[in-house]
């Protein structure tokens, strides 16, 4: 009895997350009347506004994830070695971003960097992307540094930092060679998360202007029918297909240790 | 001229002085051990002399040279740590082979050194492992052939052996102290066990709440303590509360018997010690009641209550003698040489 309760809850679970799915798949492939067809995803991944907000979006997810781990890397490090007693207040600091909602970031940004502003940021492509850059970092703060900080506590950061240094080695050579592969794991799944928030993210991009992929997804979703279905297969499988790559490499790094 | 000097260190956390007046000298090639209870500041003098930390008063010299304020990886200075502190991400060999490749050893001068490391501890198969494919004791192996492979000024070790298992501990005691006198390199060991001590070192310095209470040789430390605290912490102490009745030719009344030491005592009351291996059974001395015999093989201990304190007396074994029972009287007799006299209250021995 209480076996076919858990199979009836794991069932309604699967329904629930698999019906949307499925619908979305299998109306993206409607687009030709009468016939499933491929048209929609053709017609999709032939506009060249696709490739191109979806090359930025990528692009910036991977900037977003080098920056973060530059970022939080070294401050988890350094708050676990040397300022213990500030680590509940680091932890809330980095908690903020989910509870601050990224339009009020944006418009802190846009007037702390405006044209008439010290740093007149929003003035050109490029620093509008750096500010971007920043928001989206700040975004992933929290998935990343959890991750970071429970990477971290599975290892003896103080006796590892001094038989380190004790040897000769410096900071940049102790956080480059020892600390950073040591939280390979923890950083890739910190990395995958920042990579999915990125990818669908809409309010900063489109507040600041930058030609990303979420705003190309509304766009195209108030103004054709099947292609946003597609589109949403689309991301839909780029998240996974990331996941299934970042799976693998920290697999690799695993077998690597494993095999003698 | 000393090779290692430790002059006068002192070291304050807030308020709290752990460390007071911490000064010594060691030689090229000594084996000091730093023993002490818990809290005493045996880590914190060895951390200053590795550089973690900032003496609050005194300089450190190593071969003339004053380190006191270069940094930890300037100091060139091994360090072997309780918790072995290996390199999870790296091969035992890279392990090894790490201080030398910071210090920019080319890999053709690495691979030797790091083999020749490896035969020293005799792991020479292992050096494509991982640290959590070794057990405690190989990885304390390899945490020391990973200290001395840049042949460092010093050797630091922190209660290396705390984490082992009893039998472990004595084998890779006997292993390091033989490392170490074949490399004749410099050694502090940091330790709370007093046999690990006693067995390995050149010198001891026993330490009681930051400050150095008696340095010494094994032998001077356990057989001529000149504190009462070194008295008590090294090796188990008998005490009789002595009245002195002539103090040039040293008789006393312990426990109503009287006893001729042969040798001139300060004015009493005294106290009168002796090592458990320094008391034997005789026909006549003080009285003692039995409470208790452990047989422990190739020693007896036995004990008792004698002038109002509890005592404890070890014999060799010997298969024919009779071991007294609980309950029975029997009668100690000191032998002369064992006999150490400690004044009372004041914490002087002669
Ligand atoms: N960073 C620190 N801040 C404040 N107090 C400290 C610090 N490090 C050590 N102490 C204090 O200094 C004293 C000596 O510590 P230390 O670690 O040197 O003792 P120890 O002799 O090595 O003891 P154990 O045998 O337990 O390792 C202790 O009372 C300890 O609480
Ligand atoms: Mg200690």
């Amino acid at each position: 009895m209480k076996r076919l309760w858990s199979w009836a809850a794991l069932v309604i679970g699967a329904l629930y997350f698999l019906l949307p799915l499925i619908g979305t798949i299998e109306f993206s492939l409607r687009m030709r009347r009468g016939a499933y067809s491929l048209d929609a995803y053709r017609s999709v991944l032939a506009d060249p506004a696709f490739r191109a907000t979806f090359g930025y979006s990528v692009m910036m997810a991977l900037l977003t994830i080098v920056l973060g781990v530059v970022l939080v890397v070294p401050t988890a490090y350094w708050v676990r070695l040397r300022l213990p007693r500030l680590r509940p207040v680091i932890e809330f600091v980095t908690l903020l971003p989910l509870v601050i909602p990224a339009i009020v970031v944006v418009f802190g940004y846009i007037r702390l960097y405006n044209t008439s502003s010290i740093l007149p940021l929003t003035g050109t492509a490029g620093g509008t992307n750096i500010l971007l850059l920043c928001g989206y970092a700040t975004l992933a703060l929290p998935y990343m540094y959890r991750a970071v900080d429970t990477g971290l506590s599975t290892m003896d950061v103080r006796s590892l930092t001094e038989a380190a240094q004790s040897l000769g080695a410096g900071w940049v050579r102790i956080i480059g060679r020892l600390i950073l592969p040591n939280v390979l794991g923890a950083v890739m799944s910190g990395a995958f998360l920042s990579f999915a928030i990125v990818i669908g993210e809409f309010t900063m991009a489109a507040l600041l202007n930058r030609p990303a992929f979420g705003p190309y997804m509304q766009l195209l979703g108030a103004n054709r029918a099947y292609e946003p279905a597609a589109l949403a297969v689309i991301a839909f499988a780029v998240t996974w297909g990331c996941m299934g790559v970042m799976q693998l490499i920290s697999r690799l790094a695993g077998v690597r240790k494993t095999a003698t | 001229m000393s090779f290692l000097t430790l002059d006068h260190l002192q070291k304050s956390f807030g308020d709290t002085k752990v460390v007071h007046d911490f000064d010594m000298r060691v030689e090229k090639g000594e084996f000091i051990s730093f023993l002490g209870p818990s809290g005493c500041g045996k880590t914190t003098v060895l951390r200053m002399v590795a550089g973690f930390e900032t003496p609050s008063a005194g300089r450190i010299l190593i071969d003339g040279q004053d380190v006191t304020g270069l940094r930890p990886n300037q100091r060139q200075i091994g360090m072997v740590f309780q918790a072995y502190a290996l390199f999870p991400n790296l091969t035992v060999a890279d392990n090894v082979g790490f201080g030398l490749k910071v210090a920019g050893v080319p890999r053709a001068e690495r691979g030797p050194r790091v083999a020749e490391m490896l035969d020293l501890i005799g792991l020479p198969q292992m050096g494509g492992r991982y640290p959590w494919q070794l057990s405690g004791g190989q990885q304390q192996r390899v945490a020391l052939a990973r200290a001395l492979a840049p042949r460092p000024r010093v050797l630091l070790l922190d209660e290396p052996l705390s984490a082992l298992d009893a039998k472990i501990r004595v084998s890779l005691r006997n292993q390091i102290r033989e490392i170490q006198q074949q490399l004749g390199i410099t050694t502090i060991f940091v330790t709370h066990d007093q046999e690990e001590a006693l067995s390995i070192s050149d010198r001891i310095v026993v330490m009681h709440r930051g400050v150095a209470d008696q340095t010494g040789t094994p032998r001077e430390i356990y057989n001529h303590p000149t504190t009462d605290f070194v008295a008590n912490f090294v090796g188990t102490l008998n005490r009789f509360p002595a009245e002195v009745l002539d103090a040039a030719t040293g008789r006393l009344r312990v426990g109503g018997t009287e006893i001729e030491l042969g040798r001139p005592v300060g004015p009493g009351p005294l106290v009168l010690a002796a090592r458990p291996e320094g008391l034997v059974l005789a026909e006549t001395g003080i009285p003692a009641e039995v409470t208790g015999v452990e047989f422990l093989g190739s020693v007896q201990r036995l004990r008792a209550r004698a002038a109002g304190q509890s005592i404890v007396m070890d014999r060799f074994n010997a298969p024919t003698a009779a071991l007294p029972a609980p309950g029975e009287t029997v009668h100690l007799c000191p032998l002369r040489s064992h006999w150490m006299v400690l004044a009372q209250p004041e914490a002087e021995i002669v």
